[in-house]
């Protein structure tokens, strides 16, 4: 099941399908923000593991390629996981 | 750290040449060598994207340093090693200093670092660089690299058909003069590094074609756009190497720290948590800080009789001691019982990884102005001093964020205004009146910074940030950074509080204060409704807010307040020196890091702002009848 990021409950993990590029965003800085997911090793394949979602809407912190992110949400929300059971 | 480590206290502190990113130089004595160590800004690649990584990859390339001392976290190998594989494929002269292997130890991972040496093909050397563990092999083997010729480090392959088109691409770049290697321009001509784009091009047109045939092919096998394809094996390749070379044991590590870390960051302990740390520093650095800067001031204006005694009475004398010295004193009065303590507890709280928590619990609220948890950091910073809270903006990563912050940091009371504020209302009309000004000022700083989010145009924010994990902080790396912070105050405010101090006592020898506040009048008395003579403090008080309140009581003859000002005008007076602009100081530093014009405006806005909310605040408060007979 392909879901957004931020839908994972703490401590399920999910495979990273791809990331959306949001509507309103194009240019140099929107491909700087994906580049820097992907420096960051949220890459298309990569597990990741909630650990954290903040309350309000906050940021989500993750698990990925062995260490801690964090994560906005609006980044998290576009990020798109497989969920693995 | 390991940089602090090889040069001790050696280090000189500047910009990159025309960037507002900090570069560290320090000089070293080794086995008869004079080397020179230069600090590259912290990233996680290469790419051209941000300006650390940018200035860190010229470097390299056009610099030619004879050795880069590649500084990786054992902790989280898999990661670092994606930055190494960029620095190999660079052909940079490398060494891996292999650091923190207690913690990585702690956490269960042994690293087998002979076997890493040999994937690699660079030296590795374990170390734990904050207990100095490590260093002088790390030392005595760099030394002897650059003696006998760094090795030229090993190729690590992509998957098969990513490296079979990295080939065909550099056969075709090869006949070109390129200032890089072939095979790296070939990696980023086919990640869309939109630099190495513009200079192949255009030496040679003809290329672009074959990337882009290149990159459509690489595309259609792997079903991802073709920069993403290349970081994702590189990163592959890092987790192969990371896999090979570590063993995953039961972790030994106390899960304390486990736990530290869940309820600093748990959605409702975290937060009163927070609030409980960041009261109960205002709260010990206030009460200690003014007890110390009373005594201080107490005893450095002792020498006034003595320094009259020597130089007599007199213009001479006024301007020496009043422009030159009562500036010093005040700078010692602010920074030694206030910015010091500040900064050490702040720094503190940053080595240990506390502030990177409250920079996740604050995200969202920093969202709504625009910027994301990171710029806490910088607003922290601004109640200490505004000038290193302003150069401290460099944390945030795109220019709309950094003048964002910077504009919100000019509004947070310093330790300076602090003074006022707890001088004035908080000693005549209770503590709660002197927090009243505080809320003000963060409702004030939420609405303008909402307003400048929604004006200035530009690109959306997002909070992208490693959570380290909890540590024993290390002292020297605090009192380190804590002087650095210090200097950056003393070097921007000293001269222009010196200057501007002669300037301002020239001024009232020669009678003009009193035809300058006279021209304020209509502004300080019909619309703030204050004394005249509170024009003239206002002016002094761009030169240091703390000022206001010694001119104040000079020029009133009288330091009871009471005696001389309604508790309304202590509380419009209060408010207005606490927005009305920022100290000469601050403004340099705003113009050092976002030009002139900007500063202007921001002043402009501040001065505006102040004295609609101060004429404002007055008619409420009269109207209702708030704060009268008190």
């Amino acid at each position: 099941m392909e879901v957004p990021l931020t839908a994972l409950r703490e401590g399920e993990t999910g495979v990273i399908t791809s990331i959306k590029v949001g509507s309103g965003c194009a240019g140099r800085f929107c491909r700087g923000i994906y580049k820097r997911l992907e420096d960051m090793g949220l890459t298309p394949g990569t597990k990741v593991t909630m650990l954290k979602s903040a309350p309000f809407h906050g940021p989500v912190e993750i698990y990925v390629r062995g260490y801690r992110l964090a994560l906005g949400r609006g980044m998290a929300e576009r990020i798109i996981v497989e969920v693995q059971r | 750290m390991i940089f602090n480590q090889l040069t001790g206290l050696h280090q000189h502190i500047g910009n990159w040449p025309g960037k507002t990113v900090e570069r560290a130089e320090g000089t070293l004595h080794f086995k008869g060598y004079t080397i020179d160590i230069v600090d590259l800004p912290g990233i996680y690649s290469l790419s051209a994207f941000s300006l650390e990584e940018l200035i860190s990859r010229e470097y390299i390339i056009f610099e030619k340093p004879d050795l880069v001392i590649n500084v990786v976290d054992a902790s989280a190998l898999e990661r670092n090693l994606f930055f190494t594989l960029q620095l190999m494929e660079l052909e940079a002269p490398l060494i891996i200093a292999l650091n923190q292997i207690d913690m990585a130890e702690k956490k269960g991972i042994k690293i087998d670092y002979k076997r890493l040496e040999e994937i690699l093909g660079v030296p590795v050397i374990p170390t734990v660089a904050i207990r100095g563990k490590g260093v002088y092999e790390l030392l005595n083997r760099a030394v002897e690299a650059i003696e006998r010729g760094v090795p030229k480090p090993a190729t690590i392959k992509y998957g098969e058909e990513v490296e079979e088109r990295i080939k065909r691409l550099s056969e075709a770049l090869k006949d070109l003069q390129l200032k890089y290697p072939t095979r790296w321009v070939a990696i980023k001509l086919l990640e869309g590094d939109e630099q190495i784009e513009r200079e192949i091009y255009r030496l040679n047109p003809g290329t672009k074609d074959l990337v882009k045939e290149i990159a459509a092919e690489i595309e259609s096998i792997h079903g991802h756009p073709c920069p993403t394809v290349i970081t994702s094996e590189r990163y592959e390749m890092a987790g192969r190497i990371a896999r090979e070379v570590q063993r995953i044991l039961p972790a030994i590590k106390a899960p304390l720290i486990e736990r530290v870390h869940n309820i600093t960051t748990h959605g409702v302990a975290g937060y009163i948590i927070m609030a409980l740390v960041v009261l109960g520093i205002f709260h010990a650095i206030f009460s200690f800080g003014g007890f110390l800067s009373e005594m201080l001031s107490e005893f450095l204006y002792g020498y006034e009789s003595l320094f009259e005694s020597t130089l007599g009475v007199g213009p001479l004398k006024d301007i020496i001691w009043g422009g030159v010295i009562e500036g010093m004193i005040a700078n010692i009065t602010i920074a030694l019982p206030y910015i010091i303590p500040f900064y050490l507890i702040l720094y503190t709280l940053e080595d240990s990884g506390y502030l990177a928590r409250i920079a996740f619990l604050m995200d969202v609220v920093m969202h709504k102005i625009g910027l994301h948890g990171k710029a806490f950091i910088p607003i922290m910073l601004g109640y200490g001093c505004n000038v290193p809270a302003c150069l401290g903006c460099r944390i945030m990563e795109t220019e709309r964020e950094r003048l964002l912050a910077g504009f919100i940091t000019t509004l947070i009371p310093c330790a300076a205004r602090t003074v006022i504020i707890l001088g004035l209302v908080g000693t005549f009309l209770g503590i709660q009146w002197a927090l009243a000004l505080y809320v003000i000022d963060l409702v004030i700083v939420f609405i303008l910074g909402r307003i400048a989010f929604k004006t200035l145009p530009g690109e959306p924010t997002a909070l992208i940030m490693e959570m380290p994990d909890y540590r024993l902080p290390h002292m020297k790396t605090i009192i380190k950074q804590t002087w650095f912070r210090l200097e950056e105050f003393l070097k921007i405010s000293f001269p222009l509080i010196i200057a501007s101090g002669i300037i301002i006592k020239l001024t009232e020898i020669f009678g003009l204060l009193s035809v300058l506040s006279q021209a304020l009048s209509p502004v300080t008395v019909g619309w703030l409704g204050l004394p005249e003579i509170v024009g003239i403090t206002l002016i002094f008080g761009v030169l240091r807010k703390e000022l206001t309140l010694v001119i104040l009581a000079t020029l009133l003859g009288t330091t009871d307040f009471r005696s001389v000002l309604t508790p309304v005008q202590m509380f419009v007076f209060a408010l207005v020196v606490m927005l009305y602009v920022p100290c000469v100081a601050t403004v340099a530093a705003c113009i050092k890091e976002f030009g002139f014009r900007r500063s202007l405006i921001i002043v402009l806005i501040e001065i505006a702002l102040a004295i609609f909310i101060g004429g404002i605040t007055y008619r409420l408060m009269t109207i209702f009848s708030i704060l009268e007979g008190w």
